[in-house]
């Protein structure tokens, strides 16, 4: 049993960083925008958090919330700029902007340590990670009740349709990236807690696609589908890892490729959960 | 009788491509007035409602809401002044219960700030607690509160055109935009909605609706105004419209034939 | 002055290699809407079967290029049925495929890699044109030439379908609806394959051309691409061919003549940056001039 918990503690640990990743990517999908920014807060939040940790020697209660403003921020400029373009374009420049991502982070070194990469002297115990994820899990379950939340499911079901309701496309959409700053943000420097070694290379195009898919795995009409499939997409390439030692990552693209085909809507999805009651109990 | 417009178009054009979907329109709905709009299809009915909530620009002409020109607002703040609608082809939201619909229509009526939603403060339960509770009211008035935790979509097509009623009327309107309200329903239905329409203008909502049931106007509305072609054919009162000839020409194509129709009914 | 132009050429043939993927990956996001991930892994792999094809087969030059660009539209027609199409039956949209081009992507990407034995393969140096070419005092290579004349027939050959035939009417239909394939007269199936094969051939043509001239052959051939010519297909606007080789061709310059003139550690730097302003100052590209919204 020590074992076990020895080989997986780092599994979970990751399980739980992407999840914040699952929800900040979740938090614009709800509001009908497909959007790889996520990356980009991450990186801000990240690099810059280990830096406070670095030279001002911070500890990382002070570190996580000044990281998580950075990355809403960041994310209110990005929504201003992005939210003029229309869906396709938006999601073509959210992955651009991950890739400009990478060449800054490569070459402001006096942020990120350039090619070298930047130590980060800090560390996080498990329960704690843990403890975060559950309170920002509170925060999406209260706002997914809340006004805020049913306005941005009618933005992203038919936003004109919202929009003679008085409901604001804009508006919704920019508090939506708001929140998915800041999740990415602390998302960002709790990767770097675990990590405690950032490079270029650690917030680049490989997260974005993942995040997408593992929210898209999990179920992007239900916050927690973005935990479930944060946990499914961490934890499947260590377990088929053990099965197919060669071929884990092409089992694990098969894998993604067969739950999307038969589940097109992800693991939970609350609208088949009510029509599956609605069979059974026949009201009339 | 009749008091200020509460809705004025004046000389509203809009045309696409080579096409005049609407022409010179120019229309007075006064407030507290259950006003219709009929007309053979295509005379450009559903494009009105689309030009008044903002879905569609007018290439030229006013449109205005107690005198206050609203043509150039955005769709959501056009909604905020006080216009709410439903639609032809009814547009849920999908993976909505019948209760959601209507709390998403309430988004106006919001009480609480955002971040006291965040920080689940006491005052954001209290408000949204009230929204669920107005929100099942406005069911209960259009006959649907039993369904209020079904999905919208398993529901039937009448049952669903009430709740997009209720979404409506979540907003709080002044004016209320319905076009073709009872569609798809049978004469019992359709009864029941002309007489709620009744009790919304009693209550000092002022109605525009686009119906095609020729009853449903003569006992419901107090004035019509007829469309063909885009243009304004008649205005008055529905007894005065259904004897124009040129109505009865424009609208069932015959005379004979409308005449048939005035005998079946 | 002769260096300039050499400098210009070497970026005109780079920039063509981007100007092939771009308007492939163009073409199938505006004519089927899918964002495709995997479209880079076409590239690899039609690199991997075009040299398969000259050791193993001994296939002359021009028969592996034919090889290798089958191979890409091949690949792309059944990554299309395997991937999208239980998808499209059931309209799950865009989000639903950019996942499974991603689940693509990643069985594709791996597969080249342990067909390549995790390594950069090369072309034998006798088995393509390799010569240079002289023409009053400036050098290229003969691959250059090929390149840059491949890169401008097949965006003519892709314009001229696209925007003059028949078939090409009914690529711009399906763009918009299904029905409307239909009422122009032509099967929606056939469109979508069509349109998959030829994105995947444009592909696959870069990645033969470029596995030479750059003697990469592996994995990471098609993710260089990748983000290049991603670059080009914002910069030049998806829905439009000329404007996405262009884009293409330009970015190539830029990336050429930044490395030779300013610095090649900024290199990318000043191609993204380009792509940031374009982004913000011209957000439907080059020749993007109408709106193109999915009803």
């Amino acid at each position: 049993m020590a074992d076990f918990w020895a080989a997986y503690q780092s599994t979970l640990g990751f399980a739980m960083v992407n999840a914040f990743f699952a929800l900040s990517t979740y938090a614009v999908l709800s509001a009908g925008m497909l959007s790889f920014a996520t990356v980009t807060f991450a990186a801000l939040g990240g690099f810059l958090g280990a830096q406070l940790a670095v030279h001002l020697a911070l500890p990382p209660v002070l570190v996580m919330p000044v990281s998580a403003l950075s990355g809403a921020l960041l994310a209110y400029v990005v929504a201003l700029l992005f939210l003029r373009l229309d869906s396709h374009w938006m999601a073509l420049a959210s992955l651009a902007l991950v890739l400009i991502t990478r060449v800054v982070a490569l070459n402001a070194t006096a942020l990120t340590g350039g090619v070298n990469g930047l130590s980060v002297p800090l560390s996080l115990p498990l329960w704690v990670l843990a403890a975060i994820l559950a309170v920002i899990c509170v925060v999406f379950w209260r706002l997914s009740a809340s006004w805020y939340g049913i306005a941005a499911r009618a933005v992203r079901e038919d936003a004109a349709v919202a929009a003679t309701l008085g409901i604001p496309q804009r508006r919704i959409q920019t508090i939506a990236f708001i929140i998915s700053g800041a999740v990415g943000g602390l998302g960002g420097i709790l990767l770097a807690l675990m990590l405690q070694f950032l490079s270029p290379e650690t917030y680049f195009i490989d997260i974005a696609f993942t995040m997408i898919a593992a929210v898209v795995l999990g179920g992007s009409y239900h916050w927690a589908g973005a935990i479930v499939g944060a946990v499914v997409f961490t934890a499947l390439p260590v377990l088929l890892q053990a099965v197919v030692p060669d071929f884990e990552k092409v089992a694990n693209g098969i894998c993604l490729l067969l739950i999307m085909i038969f589940l097109p809507r992800g693991l939970i999805d609350p609208r088949a959960l009510r029509l599956r009651r609605a069979r059974k109990a026949p009201s009339r | 009788m009749m008091s200020a417009p509460m809705l004025r178009l004046e000389g509203v054009q809009k045309s696409f491509g080579g096409l005049t979907a609407v022409a010179a329109l120019s229309l007075e709905v006064p407030a507290g007035c259950v006003a219709g709009l009929m007309g053979p299809n295509g005379a450009g009915k559903t494009t009105v409602i689309n030009l008044i909530t903002g879905l569609l620009r007018a290439d030229s002409g006013v449109i205005a809401l107690d005198g206050a020109p609203i043509q150039h607002l955005p769709v959501h703040a056009i909604a905020a002044r006080g216009i709410a609608r439903t639609y032809q082809n009814v547009r849920l939201f999908a993976g909505m219960t019948a209760l959601e619909q209507v709390m998403a229509g309430s988004y106006l009526r919001r009480r609480t700030s955002l971040m006291a939603s965040f920080l689940a403060l006491p005052s954001a339960r209290a408000a949204l607690r009230m929204t669920r509770r107005r929100a099942l009211d406005l069911l209960a008035r259009v006959g649907m509160a039993a369904r209020a935790d079904e999905l919208a979509e398993t529901l039937s097509y009448g049952e669903q055109r009430r709740i997009e009623i209720a979404r409506a009327l979540g907003a709080g309107p002044r004016l209320l935009l319905l076009d073709e309200p009872t569609a798809g329903m049978n004469a019992q239905e359709s009864e029941a909605i002309g007489r709620l329409v009744h009790t919304l203008r009693d209550d000092g909502l002022t109605v525009l609706m686009v119906e095609h049931n020729v009853r449903l106007v003569s006992d419901f509305c107090d004035q019509v105004t007829v469309m063909s072609f885009g243009r304004a054919l008649v205005h008055g009162t529905p007894t005065a419209c259904m004897a124009d000839p040129e109505v009865q020409e424009a609208y069932f194509g015959r005379k004979e034939d409308a005449q048939r129709i005035r005998a079946l009914r | 002055m002769s260096l300039f132009v050499e400098q210009l050429i070497n970026g005109c043939a780079l920039g063509s290699l981007y100007a092939l993927f771009a308007i492939g990956f163009g073409l199938v996001f505006a004519t089927l809407g899918i964002l495709n991930a995997a479209h880079g892994t076409y590239a690899s792999w039609a690199a991997i079967a075009a040299l398969a094809a000259v050791q193993r087969l001994g296939l002359p030059f021009p028969l592996a290029v034919l090889v290798g660009v089958a191979a890409g539209g091949a690949l792309g027609v059944a990554v299309d049925q395997i991937a999208f199409q239980p998808l499209r039956r059931r309209g799950a949209g865009m989000l639903g495929a950019l996942i499974t081009s991603i689940a693509a992507w990643i069985v594709l990407d791996n597969l080249a890699g342990v067909a390549t034995g995790q390594d950069s393969l090369s072309f034998p140096t006798d088995s393509y044109p390799g010569g240079m070419l002289h023409v009053g005092g400036i050098a290229f290579s003969t691959m250059q030439l090929i390149t840059i004349i491949a890169m401008l027939a097949a965006t003519l050959g892709m314009h001229l379908l696209v925007r003059h035939s028949r078939f090409g009417a009914a690529m711009r239909a399906v763009g918009w609806k299904e029905q409307a394939a239909a009422i122009v007269g032509v099967d929606p199936r056939r469109v979508v394959l069509a349109t998959a094969f030829l994105a995947g051939a444009a592909s696959g043509l870069a990645g033969v051309l470029g596995g030479i001239s750059t003697a990469n052959v592996s994995y990471s051939l098609g993710e260089g691409l990748m983000l290049k010519g991603f670059a080009a297909v914002v910069v030049g606007g998806y829905d439009d061919v000329r404007g996405a080789a262009l884009a293409g061709v330009a970015l190539g310059i830029l990336e050429v003549m930044s490395a030779q003139y300013v610095s090649t550690s900024l290199r990318d730097g000043i191609t993204y940056a380009l792509l940031l302003g374009f982004l913000l100052l011209r957000p439907r590209g080059l020749f993007g001039g109408t709106s193109f919204v999915r009803a």
